[in-house]
């Protein structure tokens, strides 16, 4: 029984291997006559390839940082006293709150220096501004009209040309002669001499 | 007996000797000379021509055939194909093998009539002919000892022959002993697939099999007991090279790129989210009625390709 898993697991790793282009002729000899002989090498194989092509389309996660071991919190305690974190951080914040006291700490001056800001009088201009004030405002408000239509259009027109080649995964290449060899190789199990083609050349 | 009823049954065996081989059409005849003539085994030079598309294409080649194999030398360049592998002999050999229970399709679409026996290079063979309905799809001329097609012609519904090939030199047997052997060649093995993209069928074609394709892609092979052709459907991002110099393939569902060939015809196109390329030996006709029952090209401007990456 040993030797039948051990005999298994050299022609599972094989198959690996193979997958990886990464055999020598004698070998790939030794897995194209199991492929064409042993149902369950074939089974083998298809289970390889199952689990490759499932571990190719899981999705890529990124950490939150906050997760990460040795991380502190940072934006998340501005959220935190703003009440703005989502449902499913709220407990890990507050968590990492319970045990880190430097958070705990960094927490507590950020509340203090908001109050502070908060407790600032405000500043009236002089009676005599108010014209001018309302003049400089109509042409501020316009200049920030302009800014901020400016800065759309220039963040449009970047997401647009850098957005595609950022998100862009390497493209791969495929040949029409590998295409037409792969019809060539199906076509010739069929019966037919019809235009059976071979494609040495792509 | 009577002499009238002598005469009656002799007039009647005369029919059905003369008459039914020769005019009519039998069930899995096509299948049965499409077997033989895949089985057969012969030396030759080939010569192709084609008409496909509004070019001519011209090959020559030797071809070896035997068990099932091919083998085939076109300028310097060997390859060889059957039994479900392909492979190319050149600086960097390369070969495919398919496992598949892919094999001759039984067909209701094709009838064969037998119309005559000639001489053909001093050999015995039979003119046959391959009927869609009412349309004549195929003329072959079959050496009846090895059922080697030795004179292929191959016609699209308005009657045009757009590729004929014939086997000259022939000679039944091997000339020598080519290595067909693939020992030495690495071959990539593909297996049957599941698949989502490829349909089950397409334009009166039907799906035989599916495999995983590169670079993630997958291979629908469809034949209708007569033609075939493979269907790829590869991802968005795929750069498929070897359309460089294509020509316009107009049809009813939109613009194609288009590649001929002696042997085969190649159109490529997107819709999209996916990259297409069909690749076959089928006729014009066929191509139309296939294309229109695929995704549309959708060529799209610059923003509407730039939209599509970002929003998908």
């Amino acid at each position: 029984m040993a030797s039948v898993n051990r005999v298994n697991e050299h022609l599972s790793m094989l198959m690996s291997c193979y997958l990886d282009g990464a055999l020598t002729p004698r070998e790939l000899d030794e897995v194209v006559f199991a492929l064409e002989t042993d149902e369950t090498a074939i089974a083998e194989f298809r289970r390889i390839q199952e689990v490759r092509r499932t571990m190719r389309l899981l999705p890529l996660l990124d950490v939150p940082a906050y997760l990460l071991p040795g991380d502190h919190l940072n934006e998340q305690l501005s959220a935190y006293l703003d009440g703005e974190l989502a449902t499913l951080e709220m407990p890990v914040v507050s968590a990492h709150l319970a045990t880190c006291m430097e958070c705990r700490r960094d927490l507590a001056e950020l509340d203090k220096s908001r109050i502070a800001v908060r407790a600032l009088p405000g500043l009236e201009p002089p009676e005599f501004l108010d014209v001018h004030r309302d003049v400089k405002q109509h042409r501020r408000r316009g200049l920030r009209t302009a800014i901020a239509v400016a800065s759309g259009v220039a963040a449009v027109t970047l997401a647009f040309t850098v957005g595609p080649l950022a998100s862009e995964q390497t493209p791969v290449a495929v040949s029409i002669g590998d295409l037409q060899s792969r019809h060539t190789a199906v076509a010739s199990v069929s019966s037919g001499a019809v235009a059976v083609q071979v494609s040495a050349t792509p | 007996m009577t002499f009238a009823r002598r005469l009656v049954l002799v007039g009647a065996s005369a029919i059905l000797v003369f008459v039914v081989p020769v005019g009519g059409a039998v069930a899995g005849e096509l299948e049965h000379v499409l077997d033989e003539a895949n089985e057969s085994t012969y030396t030759a030079t080939r010569l192709i021509v084609s008409m496909w598309g509004g070019q001519t294409n011209v090959s020559r080649e030797y071809v070896e055939r035997a068990n099932g194999m091919e083998m085939v030398k076109r300028d310097s360049d060997w390859s060889m194909a059957g039994n479900g592998k392909a492979a190319s002999m050149g600086d960097k050999p390369t070969g495919v093998t398919f496992l598949t229970d892919a094999h001759g399709e039984e067909t209701n679409r094709y009838t064969v009539v037998a119309r005559s026996n000639v001489n053909h290079m001093s050999r015995p063979s039979r003119i046959i002919e391959v009927m869609e309905g009412d349309i004549l799809r195929a003329s072959l001329v079959v050496d009846d000892r090895s059922g080697a097609l030795l004179i292929q012609e191959l016609y699209d519904e308005g009657g045009d022959m757009y590729r004929r090939t014939t086997l000259s030199d022939f000679r039944a047997y091997r000339t020598y002993e080519a290595p067909m052997d693939e020992s030495d060649v690495p071959m990539e093995i593909v297996m049957h697939e599941e698949s989502e993209l490829v349909p089950e069928d397409a334009g009166g074609y039907r799906l035989v099999d599916a495999f995983s394709g590169p670079g993630g892609s997958e291979q629908g092979y469809f034949t209708d007991g007569l033609f075939r052709f493979s269907l790829f459907v590869l991802d968005r991002r795929t750069i498929v090279s070897g359309f460089e110099d294509s020509n316009v393939f107009l049809t009813g569902s939109g613009v194609y790129d288009m590649v001929a060939t002696p042997q085969a015809v190649r159109v490529h196109w997107s819709d999209g989210s996916n990259e297409y390329v069909l690749v076959g030996d089928v006729p014009p006709d066929h191509l139309r009625d296939i294309l229109a029952e695929l995704p549309d090209p959708r060529s799209g401007g610059m923003w509407a390709r730039w939209w599509q990456r970002l929003f998908g």
